[in-house]
């Protein structure tokens, strides 16, 4: 007996130091997260970049590097993740107390729970450093706000906007529709040529929610429908609502969609519309840089959602506030993280706009865009945002996530059945009903 | 050194330090967070079963994804006699037969991304240039093309074909190595005998074969209940929820709804669903094995 465990004496040492190094290996990994040989601060920045190749990656790579030579005794390691990933990523660390110093949330009700739980740092003292606040759009920072402490810094600040194919519209002897008759029309017509009349990436659900709610935007005459429902004020029963659906459906009637619609992803979409084999593509204005590397962008041009049934105003768009930069209320190293973001905020319009990538940014552009260089379509988007004068967040910004689920394959359903609109408002209260009442 | 029970356990050890907390300890934490009320960021509610009251009591779309899985497992499991049959004609005209074997093989080793993709392709609507679509047409069945993965009343069934033809070759080979297994020296003493081959097939094959018989049944059942990636890719779980499975509704409850305890039950049910249905596969099998003595 007394001999075996002799021989096994070796291995379970091996066992044992094994365990030792990963133990030891792991702790090592942990204490590096705050500081690193060189006495360094070390800061890890998530962010949603992950395209090396993309304008939004060159931009952030260059102004940090340019942070890191001003700042020698600072080291900021980028996390760059795609959008889902990041989500969960994020999610997954703040059920475990364990965020990066700096990471990406999305605007309003998608946030909120991590403003609740006291996870995001308030940013006002930084955003009155080097007057950072005044280089934001007024009111954008409200998407942003709970209580009178701002959270979190967007990146970008978009619209709801239709682009169409002029060429195919000139040779059907189509104008872009200012009514939603007019679009039927349309459709109807463009359907008749065998061309795609609106593109639409409804696998995705999101993209076919904010068409719909664009439609109610215009039905309602104006914003403030979802927050009408949540103050209790309006029921999805008001007739706002059952009319933006019977609206949808009677898109949906008139083959507005490829075929196809719910498996079609959001990328297979964009290119149908930016190969000239769809008329029309509804999205928000941050497609317009990848419009300006299609074959066909001398022919793409973007108009409003047409008013709907003689109801809503044309300068009334789907806003979508951007992603935003937050910083951990816990991070150890607050204050370098804060003048870290307080700088990349600063750079973040000066650089985008060199790279021409500055339609949709959330905050003021000094410089001339047309003397840049900027194609007709980013100049047309640009008039656009001029025209705005308000209008409604994204179901999913606005309505609790159960909720917005719900919401989100309820309208899915309108692509593929014939459902009564009395049945998808019925869904939506009754969601609506039960997530709020607890 | 001699292979005593003591070395083994020195060289399990690390598996089973890993068995127990990558599978193990997250079953555990599952069951444990489906008590409660999470979002997954803020404070957790302790609600006891409430979670599991829900989900079987007041929960429509959870039941009709169980149905979903459960018709998948019936499909997948009735694909294994064809499976049988063919690695027994494989057996019986191939001097060779692992080359056909992998033949049939090769899809199971494609990514449910790249299988995904390519019935994409396949089952896209006309207008777009779907190749059954096509097929449909120049057989002059124009009446059948539709958009496969878009129609509610075909997408699921659309889906269950495309993982039957994948996991095909998993179960040929399997049941391929079974026969394989198969002493040659019963049969030939069978042919002496002037057994003829259906004989040979039900009184030797067939009973010596059930072991694998049991292996392939319950992965096919396992793996029905588990399916996730193909659906992910393709559908998405849509259009509306009629390619919704258990794994695809735990996802979107647990990381879309944020309702992690929520999700956490429907993971524990899954959990507690395969064990189950892998006990009573076992006990099924345990007395054809008696029946025909055979140790399984």
């Amino acid at each position: 007996m007394y001999n075996r465990l002799l021989k096994i004496k070796p291995l379970l040492m091996l066992l044992f130091l094994a365990m030792l190094v990963l133990i030891v290996g792991c702790g090592k990994n942990d204490s590096a997260n705050n500081s690193t040989d060189k006495g360094q601060v070390k800061l890890v920045f998530q962010n949603i970049y992950p395209d090396e190749t993309a304008t939004n990656h060159k931009v952030m790579k260059k102004i940090v590097n340019a942070y890191m030579d001003q700042h020698p005794d600072v080291r900021i390691d980028l996390d760059s993740l795609n959008i889902d990933q990041q989500k969960l990523k994020l999610k997954t660390q703040a059920s475990g107390k364990n965020l990066p110093d700096i990471f990406v949330v999305n605007a309003s009700a998608q946030m909120k729970p991590f403003v609740d739980e006291g996870l995001l740092a308030p940013l006002d003292d930084m955003l009155d450093k080097n007057t950072l606040r005044q280089t934001f759009q007024e009111g954008i920072l409200n998407y942003y706000t709970f209580d009178g402490k701002t959270y979190a810094l967007p990146d970008g600040n978009n619209i709801g906007v239709m682009y169409y194919n002029k060429q195919i519209f000139s040779d059907l002897g189509l104008t872009p529709p200012q009514t939603f008759t007019e679009l039927i029309d349309a459709v109807k017509k463009i359907k008749s040529e065998g061309i795609i009349p609106i593109a639409i990436a409804e696998k995705e659900t999101w993209t076919g929610s904010i068409l719909f709610m664009n439609i109610v935007l215009r039905t309602n005459n104006g914003p403030g429908f979802l927050d009408d429902v949540i103050a209790g004020k309006k029921t999805f029963h008001d007739p706002a609502f059952i009319e933006a659906i019977e609206a949808f459906e009677e898109l949906v009637d008139a083959g507005a969609f490829q075929e196809g619609a719910t498996t079609t992803e959001y990328a297979e979409a964009e290119t149908l519309f930016r190969t000239g084999q769809a008329a029309m593509y509804y999205m928000g204005t941050w497609a317009t840089s990848g419009m300006e590397t299609s074959d066909h962008k001398d022919y793409i041009d973007v108009f409003p959602f047409p008013t709907v049934h003689g109801k809503g105003n044309v300068r009334d768009f789907m806003l979508a506030p951007g992603s935003a930069f937050a910083i951990a209320q816990n991070s150890p190293h607050l204050e370098q993280a804060k003048d870290f973001l307080n700088y990349f905020m600063l750079q973040w319009p000066k650089e985008n706009f060199e790279m021409k990538a500055a339609v949709g940014l959330a905050q003021h552009v000094d410089g001339d865009f047309q003397k840049a260089g900027y194609s007709d379509i980013s100049i047309n988007v640009l008039n656009l945002f001029q025209t705005v004068q308000g209008g409604d967040l994204a179901f999913d910004n606005t309505m609790k996530p159960d909720v917005a689920q719900v919401h989100l394959k309820a309208i899915q359903r309108l692509f593929v059945e014939k459902v009564s609109p009395q049945d998808i408002a019925d869904e939506h209260q009754k969601a609506f009903e039960k997530s709020y009442a607890q | 050194m001699k292979l005593t029970p003591k070395v083994f356990s020195v060289f399990l050890l690390p598996a089973l330090v890993y068995y127990l907390t990558m599978v193990i300890l997250p079953i555990g934490l599952s069951f444990y967070t489906a008590l409660f009320d999470w979002n997954g960021i803020g404070q957790a509610t302790f609600i006891g079963l409430g979670n599991f009251k829900e989900l079987l009591f007041n929960d429509p779309l959870f039941w009709q994804t169980v149905k979903r899985n459960l018709l998948f497992a019936l499909f997948s499991m009735a694909e294994i006699p064809f499976a049988f049959l063919l690695a027994a004609l494989i057996a019986r005209f191939f001097r060779r037969g692992q080359r056909i074997v992998a033949a049939y093989f090769l899809p199971v080793i494609l990514s449910a991304v790249v299988v995904g993709q390519l019935w994409q392709a396949i089952y896209h609507p006309l207008s777009r240039g779907g190749l059954l679509n096509q097929i449909l047409v120049l057989l002059h069945l124009d009446s059948l093309t539709r958009a496969w993965l878009s129609d509610p009343n075909v997408a699921m069934y659309a889906l269950y074909f495309v993982a039957l033809w994948q996991y095909l070759g998993y179960h040929v080979l399997i049941q391929y190595t079974g026969i394989q297994n198969i002493p040659h020296t019963l049969q030939e003493a069978a042919i002496i005998d002037g057994a003829n081959t259906w004989q040979i097939m039900r009184h030797i094959v067939f009973p010596l074969n059930i072991p694998f018989f049991k292996i392939s049944l319950i992965l096919a059942f396992i793996g029905s209940l588990q399916a996730f990636e193909l659906i992910m890719v393709t559908t998405g779980g849509g259009p509306a929820e009629a390619t919704e499975v258990m794994s695809t509704y735990m996802y979107n409850q647990s990381f879309l709804n944020l309702h992690y305890g929520y999700g956490s039950a429907i993971a524990s049910f899954l959990v507690m669903f395969s064990l189950l249905a892998t006990f009573v596969l076992n006990t099924v099998f345990a007395s054809l094995e008696k029946r025909y003595d055979i140790g399984g």
